[in-house]
């Protein structure tokens, strides 16, 4: 198994499911309905969760003990897509945001279910429940308020079409992409992408909205690589303040 | 701008002037209500969970279920039901049956399906004691009068029309499979003695 | 998480006078006998209007308190308190949505409610109106302010009103996990590095007093206390909850090396009672009447989620939409 593919692999992964899952917990104590505000935080634990199981399959490969990991890297250590950094804003967009991430996380831990590399094929089969509930609650969220007023379609256009390009920043591929699909590792972001758009339109189709044409975007990258917008670090400094105090602490 | 110790709230970017009465809240946190039944195992009957306020069925199963079965070992299905769709028989005093206050007989039509649910304790949840079939709800109480036999007294029913409850299907049973990690929403998962002990072992 | 110290409505002599005395000897006699009250039972109006009363303030201190450990939410170190606190404040805003619905099977929609906490009209718990500055803050409220909470709620739980006990039951299940997470935490800072146990001493001060004055106070002089206790509206006496919880737990304090700054706090070990020094109450007073350090904050927080929120509630409400009270 080639370690540095399966590490870039994991290291995207967990840090994308990290960083949105601390992002979705702002809204815990703020959200637009009592009911609605305990089912995002639970997406937000799960989310949190899952890269913490993501962290400790690393630490397994060598890597640091996981709250090493996620508090005391610099954002160009990260690994994540821009689309997950970026502040939460209005309902709108995280809900934009949670559908199309977790109709992506959906299928990406469904394709690793099948991966060659068994941890993480077992990992991605607990999971499977959380991350049918995450898809559900997003395809029922969108399709409601995608068809309501006029004022919640047009947010949530508006919404869609800010986030489309940071989307598709998702599927950035990684340098080891074909190892990845050789080794049977992951079928590859591109087929990943293929599976997603088909199931976006489909949820978009049954909305008064309207899909941005994907062909013409160009998607945001860098995410991958390390190149962030400036909402990470600060982000990252937040998230670890306590942790920082003594990081040898025990807390 | 309202300055807080909670970088959450500073993004709000709430403007200082908040203090001037705020004009009358709109009336939209009054949804209907809906009636959540969950089942913890397999074969168990459903047990009454709680109420949620959600716009439609499907939402309402949504809310449901991280409400009431988010600590989710406990949970193998759920239902809900709106809360108009449901007959609430009248409470009886401990000591009396509530169906012996039923009059009449079961007409034997078995046209439509409903569920029912018994409270035997005032203080405690209602829960699924079956399925008949009859041709109203005044007859599904008959109906339930003459299938369940009764050693302890009934004080309250619920009935449902089978076809208003939306129940988790079988094959998303699955939802509530949640990691082992997941210990961490449990009191258990929290033993500090050892720590104690060294503690005041070292303060002598 | 609520203390008890509760605001009841003052209430006038006649109000029972007025009750058809045959319904009021049985409602009585059901109490009497240990049974619950359930929502469709015949009740006196003033233990409908009471019960309300208590219910929703307990709702909107579960709300209100999701605030001050939320301050923390985005900074708890380390995986294990992340998802814990996450949990706990959920579990916090969970506790209100039972609440309300619980109040609302006496009559009073959640939307009155809601209105009634933003407009500044009902109270909630006045500790929350105290702010969090570090995490050893949020730390002490996870385990004692729970604990004093837990003492109340497993009185309340044994009260006469079916849908409060039911919530009731949920919540301190719930709330003992927030105890032990809180207890957890706290004895790591306490027995840490120096600058741990700094910075836990330093919350433990700054609590003290609003801790005190969570119980409410003293209500031997209370003349509302005597109707509602036999009714089990009132199931213990602030005093007799301020009583257990110092026993519970001082001594879990003072185990972890950790000061009260209080010096009068002492077991008097011949009365087996408490005794310490008298808590402000001027201070209590002016907090819960609006000039507590966070009160502004908190419901403009509040107000805030309202507002942001209204466009995806008015979305989702159905024209034709029937509220129906909920049945228990």
């Amino acid at each position: 198994m080639n370690q540095n593919a399966i590490k870039d692999l994991l290291y995207k992964m967990a840090d994308d499911q990290l960083i949105l899952g601390h992002k979705n917990s702002e809204w815990t104590g703020f959200g637009p309905l009592l009911e609605e505000d305990i089912a995002f935080s639970s997406m937000a634990q799960d989310k949190v969760g899952q890269s913490w199981q993501l962290y400790k399959i690393l630490n397994e490969l060598g890597e640091s003990d996981p709250d090493t990991v996620a508090f005391m890297r610099n954002a160009e250590q990260f690994h994540n897509s821009q689309f997950v950094e970026l502040p939460n804003g209005e309902y709108d967009f995280s809900l934009i945001r949670h559908f199309l991430f977790d109709t992506a996380e959906l299928i990406r831990f469904q394709m690793l279910a099948e991966s060659s590399f068994e941890t993480l094929a077992n990992l991605a089969k607990k999971i499977k429940g959380e991350t049918k509930y995450h898809s559900m609650h997003a395809n029922i969220w969108i399709k409601q308020l995608g068809s309501a007023t006029e004022e919640s379609i047009s947010r949530l256009q508006d919404s869609l079409d800010k986030s489309m390009p940071y989307a598709l920043g998702m599927f950035e591929v990684s340098e080891f992409e074909q190892d990845l699909i050789n080794e049977g590792l992951f079928a590859g972001e591109e087929a990943l992408k293929a599976q997603w758009k088909t199931k976006v339109t489909e949820v978009i189709s049954e909305t008064s909205l309207i899909l941005p044409d994907m062909e013409s975007i160009t998607p945001v990258y860098g995410g991958r690589y390390g190149k962030h917008t400036e909402h990470l670090q600060p982000l990252l400094t937040e998230m670890s303040e306590v942790f920082n105090v003594d990081p040898t602490a025990d807390w | 701008m309202l300055k807080s110790l909670d970088p959450r709230v500073n993004r709000l970017s709430i403007p200082d002037d908040f203090e001037a009465p705020m004009a009358a809240k709109e009336q939209l946190d009054q949804f209907e209500t809906y009636q959540s039944f969950i089942q913890t195992k397999e074969g168990k009957p459903f047990e009454h969970a709680g109420t949620v306020h959600a716009p439609n069925e499907e939402m309402a199963f949504l809310f449901a279920k991280e409400q009431f079965s988010r600590r989710g070992t406990f949970c193998h299905a759920l239902c809900v039901v709106k809360t108009e769709l449901i007959l609430v028989s009248e409470f009886t005093d401990n000591g009396q049956d509530v169906y012996d206050t039923f009059k009449g007989s079961y007409s034997g039509d078995t046209s439509a399906s409903f569920e029912v649910f018994h409270s035997v304790k005032r203080g405690k949840h209602h829960k699924h004691i079956g399925t008949v079939e009859a041709k109203d709800f005044e007859d599904a109480l008959l109906a339930s009068k003459e299938t369940y036999p009764r050693d302890k007294p009934v004080f309250n029913v619920w009935i449902a029309k089978s076809e208003d409850i939306l129940m988790s299907d079988e094959e998303d049973a699955d939802i509530w499979n949640t990691l082992k990690e997941k210990k961490y929403r449990d009191a258990i998962d929290y033993k500090a003695a050892d720590r104690i002990k060294a503690f005041k072992a070292e303060q002598g | 998480m609520y203390g008890g110290g509760n605001v009841f409505e003052s209430m006038k002599a006649t109000a029972l006078a007025e009750e058809d005395p045959i319904k009021l000897a049985e409602f009585e006699a059901r109490i009497d006998r240990g049974e619950k009250i359930e929502p469709s039972d015949w009740m006196p109006q003033l233990y409908r209007k009471q019960l309300i009363r208590m219910i929703e303030q307990h709702g909107h201190s579960e709300i209100i308190g999701a605030l001050p450990e939320g301050t923390w939410i985005t900074r708890a170190p380390g995986f294990k308190r992340k998802l814990a606190l996450m949990a706990k404040v959920q579990d916090e805003v969970g506790h209100a949505q039972l609440l309300y619905s619980a109040a609302e099977t006496l009559g009073k929609p959640r939307e009155q409610q809601l209105e009634d906490l933003i407009s500044g009209k009902s109270k909630y718990s006045n500790i929350f109106n105290y702010p969090a500055f570090t995490w050893a803050d949020s730390c002490f409220i996870s385990w004692l302010v729970d604990a004093g909470a837990i003492v109340n709620q497993i009185a309340n739980s044994k009260g006469s009103y079916g849908p409060y006990c039911r919530a009731l039951e949920r919540i301190c299940a719930e709330e003992s996990f927030h105890l032990k997470y809180g207890h957890h935490c706290v004895i790591h800072l306490a027995t840490g590095t120096k600058t741990q146990r700094e910075m836990m001493q330093a919350a433990v001060n700054r609590w003290w007093a609003p801790m005190m004055h969570f119980f409410g106070p003293s209500d031997k002089i209370s003349v509302h206390s005597e109707i509602l206790m036999r009714w089990k509206v009132k199931m213990a006496s602030n005093d007799e909850c301020r009583q257990q919880f110092l026993d519970m737990y001082v001594p879990k304090i003072w185990e972890l090396g950790l000061t009260i700054p209080d010096e009068n706090l002492m077991k008097n070990e011949t009365t087996g009672q408490w005794e310490f020094s008298e808590p402000d109450w001027e201070e209590f007073k002016r907090v819960i009447n609006g000039d507590g350090p966070c009160n502004k904050e908190r419901i403009a927080v509040r107000r805030m989620a309202e507002e942001r929120g209204r466009w995806v509630r008015q979305a989702l409400l159905a024209p034709k939409a029937k509220y129906v009270t909920p049945l228990a």
